[in-house]
């Protein structure tokens, strides 16, 4: 089991990798390849990534974990997940997407409680409708234009900055101190 | 609140002036789908017992049929002195829409009858309106004086220890009844909805019931195993693998109630249980599930909770059968309906 480290490796010229973490992997995004740089896309149902392939991977770049809101295993797994991941990804590196947010069968609990851990991390939230091909291709390219600037192929911007306009707000409670 | 504040005035402002502190009641707050409304909503609930207060006979109308639940907004100037009045329009429209056409299927050859009527003692606090129960009775045009009248539909407007922040900041002339139980052909409601809304100005939308709201109803009817037998815990679970699975998880009513009181074991409060119990509860029963047949039940959705004392699906039916638990299953689907409010 190892760790990924975000600047452990050297990055290749011209290419991004993401790693998407999702516990039902035939939800993966079907990221739209039709961009002038290659993106390379490994896909995990969780963290820690297994040992055997460290020398084998490449420097992964942005961090997705797709939360679907209708399992509340999917929440468990990236919470354990999250653990997992070296801190030096929280600097931008790191973006949530869910999915099934709109539904009605949903208990409101988790998608506080996942609002908060975002929030907490100061990390990306996009809500994603995934059953659609609109839906999905438009996630796709939100996660795309993020993982630009965090791979570096956007001159003047990094993660960093990038992840302070685009962070969670955790919504306040009535009398203004943050919801318990 | 002042009879000044418009009615355009949303409830936020007037709920919850400062956080109830520790050591007190902890709730929770949530918002409802407009975010306008915010509701406190208890982690912490009492545990079930029995009344014997409301008249047997018209629980008899509730009890053992499946209702379909939906939420209605506040009613505007709704009496509950006027209910005979009600009944008579209620029937005069119905009739005037069949004749334009649109089928009902209480038979073109019987006549009808609508019958409006108010279960008391099903409240819990004073700003509880009072129960409203609606019958449509058929009968057949050449009937023996006396005979048997069918019930054709029937539906229930109810109201059980709704929010009070909420229910005290409505303009004075709305009545909150969220709760909407029906039971019969699907175009009579289309029906009697379409007149409620234009009588009384008010919304009706289809009331889900969600994956905490189930469980907790297990809870609620587990802690009452041992005064009333359950005699059996059913759970539906649906995973979304390929095919899709549906999972149908029966447990023993002793061994339920065993694991409950091991849960309770651990300083719990004497009158009431709190939702981490629940939670508790069960991840112990998905853990067992998953000792045996390594899949885990969270990653896929409750579907269905059934015991002797009721059952409830997530769509949004829901069945009753113990009668003298029923306060704290309306109290938990009134509390969903209110968080349902538009606004």
């Amino acid at each position: 089991m190892s760790s990924i480290k975000p600047f452990s490796k050297l990055p290749q010229l011209n290419t991004a990798n993401v790693l998407v973490s999702s516990i039902f992997l035939r939800h993966h995004l079907s990221l739209n390849l039709s961009t002038f740089i290659p993106v390379f896309r490994r896909l995990a149902r969780g963290l820690p990534l297994p040992a055997e392939n460290e020398e084998n991977r490449p420097r992964i770049d942005l961090v997705v974990f797709i939360v679907h809101l209708s399992s509340e295993l999917s929440l468990v797994s990236t919470e354990n997940s999250l653990k997992q991941l070296d801190t030096g990804y929280f600097l931008g590196k790191v973006c949530f997407l869910v999915t099934g947010a709109r539904c009605g069968l949903v208990p409101d609990e988790r998608l506080v409680s996942l609002r908060k851990l975002a929030g907490s991390l100061h990390c990306p939230l996009l809500f994603a409708e995934d059953q659609t091909r609109e839906g999905v291709s438009t996630a796709a390219q939100r996660v795309l234009k993020i993982l630009r600037v965090s791979a570096g192929l956007v001159p003047m911007v990094t993660g960093l900055y990038l992840s302070s306009l685009t962070r969670c707000t955790v919504p306040l409670d009535s009398d203004g101190s943050v919801q318990d | 609140m002042e009879a000044q504040k418009s009615a355009t005035m949303t409830p936020r402002t007037n709920v919850a002036s400062g956080r109830r502190s520790l050591g007190f009641e902890k709730t929770n707050l949530r918002y409802t789908p407009g975010q306008l409304t915010a509701l406190r909503i208890p982690t912490s609930r009492r545990k079930p017992n029995t009344r014997n207060d409301i008249d047997p006979e018209q629980l008899a109308y509730i009890a053992n049929i499946e209702w379909k639940l939906s939420y209605v907004t506040p009613l505007y100037k709704f009496r509950h002195t006027q209910l005979v009045l009600y009944s008579k329009q209620l029937s005069a429209f119905i009739v005037a829409e069949k004749q334009k056409g649109i089928a009902v299927e209480v038979g073109p050859e019987m006549g009808f009858k609508v019958v409006f009527s108010v279960v008391l003692g099903m409240t819990e606090t004073d700003e509880d309106a009072e129960t409203v129960f609606i019958k449509i009775c058929s009968k057949p045009a050449f009937a023996v004086e006396g005979s048997a009248v069918k019930v054709v539909w029937s539906g229930w407007f109810t109201c059980v220890n709704g929010n009070l922040d909420y229910m005290r900041s409505l303009p004075s002339d709305f009545v909150s009844l969220p709760l909407f139980c029906t039971n019969g052909p699907e175009s009579i409601t289309a029906l009697v909805k379409s007149w409620f809304t234009r009588m009384f100005d008010c919304y009706f939308g289809p009331l889900s019931l969600n994956s905490s709201i189930l469980q907790w109803l297990g809870a609620l009817w587990t802690e009452c195993h041992p005064a009333s037998n359950i005699r059996y815990l059913k759970l539906a679970w649906n995973l979304p693998t390929l095919p899709p699975l549906d999972i149908s998880y029966t447990v023993h009513p002793q061994d339920a109630w065993n694991l409950w009181s091991s849960i309770r074991q651990n300083d719990s409060m004497e009158d009431g249980i709190s939702i981490e119990e629940v939670r508790r509860f069960m991840k112990g029963l998905e853990s067992h599930f998953f000792r045996h047949f390594r899949m885990h039940l969270s990653a896929g959705m409750l579907t269905r909770i059934c015991t002797s004392l009721g059952s409830a699906h997530c769509d949004g039916t829901i069945k009753i059968t113990g009668t003298q638990y029923i306060t704290p299953v309306l109290m938990l689907l009134t509390e969903c309906a209110q968080l349902k409010m538009p606004i």
